[in-house]
């Protein structure tokens, strides 16, 4: 793995240790070290209620029955396990040249990796490529973490047509990509908001994605497809290029808010000094 | 296609218009940039998908804008211009630059009341452009075309009216050829045409001289005369009546002459008299008159040159038979050092600078007693005749090279030649003893020819006094020549060949530095028929014709280049200016 990818991962990992990932009340998966809202089998005591045909017998207080001479439960708070999906774009463009983007982005999954373990939740790493694989060692520290590389030539939409992850119920899900492909961002954001406690999408963006580059002759090169076109940069075609990113960024916005999801986005050359963009939108908290 | 090569201002900006596309084709190439993902730029995209398939060079329009500025500057370089309607004809002024248009009637010379003529025509109907042609003894234009009356007007101040001579025709030709045809030619002068009937429809003259009464000296010369000086006077009466005049003539500071003067109509009158040649000027003057520039004339002292002469013969006889002959020149100076000439009996050396006759009478034994060829064009032969001469000579014939002066037959009796140093070297073939030629004219005219050619040929002037027009010659030593004109005017020439004619554009007295020597000589307006002011006359003769159809002129149309290279360059500063208000 790059070294620098490696480097950004211990940072991210530091950084983390600031914050705690927020759980969503809905957020549960079995029994797990983390109490949750609702009553469930632990042995901390939650409330009284009456009882009710069905309830398990072994929780009524009989003590109170005889006193009262009523049928009274006794609950528990539940026991939840919560889970965090760290959902990453592997595609090229999240490794595009003379920027910061993808120590960016390891240094952004390492610190929110870290924030769920320190909200005692555990964690899936998914890259997409040819599907969605998860990264080797990623239950453990991002520092052990493995083959972090950003070289699929496919957009995330493509590598979940072929292998979906395999995301847990009621857990987390952040999505961290540039999002800069072309198609409709509403399945794709259905798939990942279906069965999650709640979805959170990254947009990680280089400083070059979000501003035009100078005036004068480019020979683009897409770092995805290798395409190339020359188009020569003036005004109105870097206030069009503006325009673009907007309508790309307001689809996914709608798209999130029409399937219950947040959204944000970063630049990668000020990630550091972005990071209350992810307390904003209730996905961080300080630790 | 546009000759560039005969406009080099043209060449140059042609040459920036390369350097101008080098520059943007360099600052506008395509820079590689990788992006993340062409999904931004996909507008671009798909403007290009159905395009053509090669991308052309992409300019802005500020290029366009700057090369077409250059290419109206390399056009407006190569002063197009184009042939424009005109409502008048140029105009090709002939004035005539005779002394005799400096003739005064009521304080105003006849070239006053032209120029004001010709300003009234300015005021009146000015020509699109003028050309002023001077009509003196040949004629010659002033300048360039003007347009305004100030230009002309400047020209004007070259019209001095100091010639001895007009060259009307002449002038008239040269303004024809000159107009082409297409140009009204305006003549300026104080007489009518030789042919009062004009036929050239572009040709009005104009006349503004008045039929005047005149005294004039209309000829002086002074001339060596033994140790005297002979001058001549010749005052003529150009009028139709009998008049009277007061001639004083002085010599220095002494009046050699004064007297009343009376002569009949068109009569003159000759004085002779001799002065010392000491004498440094004679001043002869008249009452004042109509014509102030023909009262009045000074003399110089004639030019006397003498030659060394060394006479190197070994037959005593023979030596003092020349050194008489010599000696009755009056060319001959005292001295014999440093010869100009050698007379001697062999070819052997005689100096840097020294011309030589060699006389030899070795086998001088044949005798012709005729008849001669002699070249009286050659100044050894002037007014030789030979008649009934008995010539004794060797029998020989001519040396190639030598230039035969006279000939017996095919013996070469006197011949000369000139090396490469310009010296003369004359061979006389003549045995004296068995010969006649020493008893006849023939013999003293002989050497004076040769001491006479010797003179000529010796630096300085060949005349200290000139008329008007005339050139002066001046021999040198090919050593720098500065010449002050009698208005303080200066002319140098560094560098001069063996001989260099002078000009005489006014009267007065030149000064010559040749070397360390400064000799003077004088100027006197001296010419009978610009005396001569009773056939002057005024009116107009001939009349420029009205133009049926509108004629075509070329005119310049370097501006339009130029307006549209500024229009062109204010629209490049406007989007410049507004591009950086976008940015």
């Amino acid at each position: 793995m790059d070294p620098a990818i490696r480097q950004s991962l211990q940072a991210g990992e530091q950084l983390g240790l600031r914050y705690a990932l927020q759980i969503p009340q809905t957020a549960s998966s079995g029994s797990g070290p983390r109490s949750g809202r609702r009553a469930g089998s632990s042995i901390d005591f939650q409330d009284y209620r009456d009882y009710q045909p069905g309830d398990d017998l072994r929780f009524i207080d009989w003590g109170i029955y005889a006193r009262s001479d009523r049928l009274t439960i006794k609950l528990f708070r539940e026991e939840v396990a919560p889970h965090l999906d760290l959902v990453l774009d592997g595609s090229r463009s999240m490794g595009l040249e003379q920027s910061r983007k993808p120590e960016a982005a390891a240094l952004l999954a390492a610190l929110l990796a870290t924030s769920a373990a320190n909200a005692q939740c555990s964690q899936a790493v998914w890259l997409s490529g040819e599907g969605f694989h998860r990264l080797p060692n990623d239950t453990l520290s991002p520092s052990a973490w493995d083959k972090m590389a950003w070289e699929s030539a496919r957009t995330p939409q493509q590598s979940i047509e072929i292998l979906p992850p395999k995301l847990r119920r009621l857990g987390v899900r952040v999505l961290i990509s540039d999002l800069l492909w072309p198609g409709e961002p509403l399945p794709l954001v259905r798939r990942l908001r279906e069965g999650a406690a709640a979805l959170f999408v990254v947009q990680l963006l280089a400083r070059a994605d979000a501003t035009p580059p100078e005036h004068g002759n480019l020979r683009l090169v897409d770092s995805e497809t290798g395409e190339e076109t020359e188009i020569y940069i003036d005004s109105v075609i870097a206030k069009q290029y503006a325009s673009n990113l907007a309508m790309l960024q307001q689809s996914w916005a709608d798209a999130c808010r029409q399937c219950g999801a947040q959204m944000t986005t970063l630049i990668a050359e000020n990630l550091e000094n972005s990071l209350s963009e992810l307390e904003s939108i209730q996905l961080l908290a300080p630790a | 296609m546009i000759p560039l090569l005969t406009y080099p201002l043209a060449l140059i900006a042609l040459a920036t218009i390369p350097a101008l596309t080098a520059i943007y084709i360099l600052r506008n190439r395509f820079r590689r940039r990788q992006v993340s993902s062409l999904v931004l730029w996909r507008f671009h995209a798909q403007s290009k998908a159905g395009g053509a398939k090669v991308h052309r060079l992409q300019l802005p329009l500020l290029f366009f804008l700057e090369l077409l500025a250059l290419l109206l500057l390399v056009a407006a370089a190569t002063g197009p211009r184009w042939k424009l309607p005109q409502s008048s004809r140029p105009l090709i002024v002939v004035l005539n630059d005779s002394f005799s248009m400096r003739a005064l009637q009521d304080g105003a010379s006849t070239q006053d009341r032209a120029k004001d003529f010709l300003q009234k025509l300015f005021r009146r109907q000015p020509p699109p452009y003028t050309r002023l042609i001077l009509a003196g003894a040949q004629p010659h234009s002033l300048g360039s075309t003007v347009a305004r009356w100030s230009e002309v007007n400047r020209l004007l101040s070259q019209w001095k009216c100091w010639s001895s001579a007009a060259a009307m025709d002449s002038a008239i030709t040269l303004a024809s050829e000159i107009g082409g045809g297409q140009a009204n030619i305006l003549v300026l002068t104080d007489h009518k045409p030789a042919d009062q009937m004009i036929s050239n429809p572009r040709l009005e003259w104009h006349a503004f001289g008045r039929p005047l009464d005149n005294f004039a000296i209309v000829n002086a010369s002074r001339t060596a005369f033994g140790g005297q000086d002979r001058c001549l006077l010749e005052i003529a009466n150009d009028s139709d009546a009998t008049h009277s005049t007061h001639l004083r003539v002085q010599a220095g500071s002494n009046t050699v002459q004064s007297s009343e003067i009376s002569l009949g109509p068109r009569q003159s009158q000759r004085l002779v008299f001799n002065i010392p040649s000491t004498v440094p000027s004679l001043r002869a003057t008249l009452d004042p008159d109509a014509l102030a520039a023909d009262n009045e004339i000074e003399l110089l002292p004639p030019v006397r040159k003498h030659v060394r002469v060394r006479v190197a013969l070994t037959n005593e006889n023979l030596s003092a038979m020349v050194n008489r002959a010599l000696d009755a020149t009056g060319f001959r100076a005292a001295l014999d050092q440093n010869p100009d000439l050698v007379i001697h009996a062999d070819d052997s050396p005689v100096g840097s600078n020294a011309w030589d006759v060699t006389w030899s009478t070795i086998g001088a034994t044949n005798t012709y007693a005729g008849p001669f060829i002699v070249d009286n064009s050659h100044p050894l032969a002037e007014g030789i005749t030979l008649d009934g001469v008995i010539w004794t000579a060797a029998a020989a014939t001519n040396v190639p090279g030598d230039v035969p002066v006279i000939l017996a037959g095919n013996v070469p009796l006197l011949s000369e030649r000139e090396d490469f140093l310009g010296r003369r070297h004359i061979t006389l073939n003549l045995n004296p003893a068995l010969s006649t030629v020493e008893d006849t004219p023939d013999w003293p005219i002989l050497f004076w020819d040769i001491l006479s050619w010797r003179t000529s040929e010796m630096p300085g002037l060949a005349d200290s006094n000139a008329r008007l027009g005339t050139e002066v010659i001046l021999k040198t030593d090919r050593e720098p020549v500065a010449i002050t004109q009698p208005d303080g005017t200066q002319i140098s020439f560094p560098k001069v060949g063996d001989e260099l004619a002078i000009e005489t554009p006014m009267p007065g007295i030149y000064s010559v530095v040749l070397g360390p020597a400064t000799n003077q000589f004088s100027v006197n307006t001296l010419a009978a028929d610009e005396s001569d002011l009773s056939q002057c006359a005024s009116g107009q003769w001939g009349k420029w014709s009205d133009d049926p159809v509108q004629r075509l002129a070329e005119t310049s149309a370097v501006w339009i280049f130029g307006l549209l290279a500024l229009a062109f360059l204010a629209a490049h500063m406007y989007l410049v200016a507004a591009a950086q208000g976008k940015s």
